[in-house]
């Protein structure tokens, strides 16, 4: 696989010299921007992190900026909440993950078994969710969490049951629900795509050796695709990281995650509610660190399950 | 390869509201230069002002003040209000495009005047503050011997009761906090569904009001140095009160501004609630079905003699940075202070504001345009509020570091209880007081 996509851009290279300018003027744009709206900003959020805003007395005579050297990256290390915030992530992984991937998994094998019918509209309808923005999603999960105005929760009371979503024991399993009702479906359709390559003759070999469905589900089509599952667990787990709409949003009513439940909600109050700028740059830089080093982990296991 | 898009996709929303924001904010800037030009000619053109808030009925206001001036010219433009509203005029000064007038809550004021956000009106607008209002109130808008901002109204605590359900649970109106207790645990006895009163766990400001009530003080000066009482003995006796009463399921824990919270009320399972005099407007129009069946009095107390905290209320400031700060504090003056702005605020609205201005002549030309009177038959909102503001216990003092301990009181609450929440806004306070160089005392 890898030798014929190697060759590929040299040749092209080679059979037009005039093309070199051309690279040039396509990829300004990209640089442009790229230098505009990303390294730009990391600058000078690796500038901000570096001063603290200090005043004396009572604290009406004025303010000034003060460098403080690593001062806010301590500050943020030393902070029990900004911590916990990477556990309760650890902890939503561990739980959220396996039902999120193995739901996805199992309904892509579902799909693509001989006996399913009505294919595309299935898979249209199970990707649907992942078109809401997450903002609203959280929003119309936290009207069908509310008793009294839910009908779910009318008819769990209706069955004798009772489930207090936003309770400190439930809110995170209602806030995992939410995540699984928006990704299942994308990540479904990945796996399907991935199953769509598995060769005819091998599943018909099988076949003909007598394997049923369920068999050839899981001896053949799993492993076959395992590169692509071990991916989007992890990409998962690099989004998961970044987690900040829906426990923002469940956050008000479920008031058991407190206000920094996951790190973007603390870099987000540090920011917008104590006007701590350099907390909020130092901590912003120590999760974009936390999440190339997971980026990192990602691409070496999803190469090393590339050439296995 | 689309699995990538999870984190990129985030990052270019981000950029996206990044670029959306420095574009409103480029808007604004022109606003601040075409005003600039203004005041370069006086004789041309009025002075422009920006004013951002989100109080009822603003925009009437600005009107109303437009008509009647011909050097300042105001444009309002209305932000959100709460934590994100604050976020944007924080964000405005620091990037040097603040409004000229912005409006504050007493709650905050303090933060942000100790953060360098706004301008000392002492010498602009001192003499109004000293002159139009009450002792009690200007120590709410001065701080370090400064005058920061110009009060709008002022919201003693006020106990809403439904008359009709009191009368049919046989509960008289509760004039002590035993009292209070006492109806509580009557009306569960007749009806588990029935609680006398909803507590909001999102809600700090509540708890400050009631602190504030029974004697606490969260935040005082002594010298130059701040003083953090949230854990004192006045605020732990008002936090286990109602810990107690949330654990016996005599109050059940309802977020305030919810959804259930209303539907709690119009549907009858909260009999009561504990508000301030704004709160009456707002419930004319959220659920009319009730009209005259809402009983207002006096917070109950501890010992049975008035005394109220206050719940909320507004201030207009001028943030720092702006190149109009006399017309600004001419304006803030005028909203505050003149007859004609209380009438264009109240005459104009879809929704009645009750507010109870904090200039004591003031209020009867409010009281005069309130249009929810009817809705509660046989109780004055105006006069009962007007007669609570003189029961607002003296020496309290909001934080430089308010908002941040009201969040930390409010988390360490959820996972465990009120009195637990105190000793985290307590620890929180003294933290965030030192790490910004402020004096602290021991």
């Amino acid at each position: 696989m890898a030798v014929p996509l190697a060759r590929t851009p040299r040749r092209r290279a080679a059979a037009r010299p005039g093309q070199r300018g051309a690279v040039t003027v396509l990829l300004v744009p990209f640089f442009a921007l790229f230098g505009l709206v990303m390294v730009a900003p990391i600058g000078y959020a690796v500038w901000m992190s570096l001063f603290q805003e200090r005043s004396s007395g009572l604290g009406f005579g004025g303010t000034e900026r003060v460098f403080s050297g690593l001062g806010n990256y301590s500050r943020a290390l030393s902070d029990p909440a900004f911590r916990t915030s990477f556990l309760h992530i650890a902890v939503y992984c561990v739980a959220y993950i396996p039902v999120m991937i193995g739901g996805a998994l199992v309904l892509a094998l579902l799909l693509d078994s001989a006996l399913s019918r009505a294919k595309r509209f299935l898979q249209l309808a199970l990707f649907l969710p992942h078109a809401v923005p997450s903002m609203i999603a959280a929003i119309i999960w936290i009207y069908l969490y509310t008793p009294g105005l839910s009908p779910v929760t009318g008819w769990i009371e209706s069955l004798g049951g009772n489930w207090a979503f936003f309770s400190a024991d439930h809110a995170l399993s209602s806030m995992i629900n939410i995540a699984v009702w928006q990704w299942i479906g994308y990540n479904m359709v990945i796996f399907y795509a991935a199953l769509q390559a598995v060769p005819r003759e091998t599943l018909e070999a099988a076949v003909v050796d007598g394997a049923g469905e369920l068999r050839i589900a899981w001896q053949i089509k799993v492993p076959v695709i395992r590169s692509s599952v071990v991916l989007t667990l992890l990409f998962t787990c690099v989004g998961a990281v970044q987690l900040f709409n829906e426990p923002k949003i469940l956050s008000s009513r479920a008031s058991s995650l407190g206000s920094t439940w996951s790190p973007t909600m603390y870099i987000f109050k540090a920011a917008f509610e104590r006007h701590d700028y350099g907390l909020a740059a130092a901590s912003s830089l120590l999760l974009a660190l936390a999440a190339a080093a997971l980026s990192f982990i990602v691409s070496r296991i999803g190469n090393r399950g590339k050439t296995a | 390869m689309k699995p990538i898009s999870q984190p990129t996709s985030r990052t270019t929303r981000l950029a996206l509201a990044a670029v959306v924001a420095s574009l409103a904010l480029a808007t604004t800037a022109c606003g601040g230069d075409k005003a600039a030009a203004g005041g370069a000619a006086p004789d041309a053109k009025p002075v422009t002002l920006t004013y951002w808030g989100w109080a009822k009925g603003a925009q009437a206001t600005v009107d109303a003040f437009n008509k009647t001036h011909k050097d300042i010219h105001v444009r309002y433009s209305e932000i959100a209000g709460g934590p994100d509203g604050y976020s944007k005029i924080t964000n405005a000064v620091k990037a040097g495009n603040a409004p000229d007038v912005a409006g504050i809550e007493y709650t905050q004021l303090p933060e942000f005047a100790s953060q360098g956000l706004l301008e000392d009106l002492t010498e602009r607008a001192g003499d109004t503050v000293k002159q139009k209002f009450p002792a009690s109130i200007q120590d709410l808008v001065t701080f370090g011997g400064k005058t920061w901002a110009v009060p709008y109204d002022v919201a003693p605590q006020l106990y809403y009761y439904r008359t009709d359900l009191f009368q049919k649970y046989g509960i008289a109106v509760p004039k002590t906090w035993a009292e209070f207790k006492t109806a509580g645990e009557k009306l569960q006895q007749a009806d588990k569904n029935v609680h006398i009163a909803s507590w909001p766990d999102n809600d700090a400001v509540l708890l400050a009001a009631l602190a504030w009530q029974g004697g606490g003080k969260w935040f005082s000066t002594e010298g130059d140095a701040w003083k953090v009482g949230i854990n004192d003995a006045a605020s732990q006796k008002v936090a286990s009160y109602w810990q107690g009463l949330v654990d016996s399921g005599v109050v059940n824990s309802i977020p305030a501004g919810s959804e259930d919270e209303t539907k709690a009320r119009t549907s009858g399972t909260v009999a009561s609630f504990l508000g301030a005099s704004w709160s009456a407007g707002g419930m004319t129009v959220a659920m009319p079905k009730l009209s005259g069946k809402w009983g207002i009095a006096p917070l109950p107390t501890w010992d049975g003699k008035p005394a109220s905290g206050g719940y909320g209320g507004t201030t207009y400031a001028v943030p720092k940075g702006s190149k109009h700060v006399k017309e600004a504090a001419e304006f803030s003056r005028w909203v505050t202070t003149d007859a004609a702005a209380v009438t264009a605020r109240l005459s104009s609205l879809t929704s009645p504001s009750s507010a109870l201005p904090a200039n004591v002549e003031m209020r009867d030309v409010a009281a005069k345009a309130f249009k929810g009177g009817a809705y509660y038959a046989g109780f004055d909102v105006y006069k009962i509020a007007g007669a609570q503001v003189d029961t607002i216990v003296p020496g309290w003092t909001f934080g430089p570091v308010q908002i941040a301990t009201n969040t930390a009181i409010t988390d360490a609450a959820a996972k465990g209880n009120l009195t637990q929440g105190l000793t985290a806004g307590q620890a929180s306070a003294e933290k965030g007081i030192k790490e910004r160089g402020l004096n602290l005392v021991k």
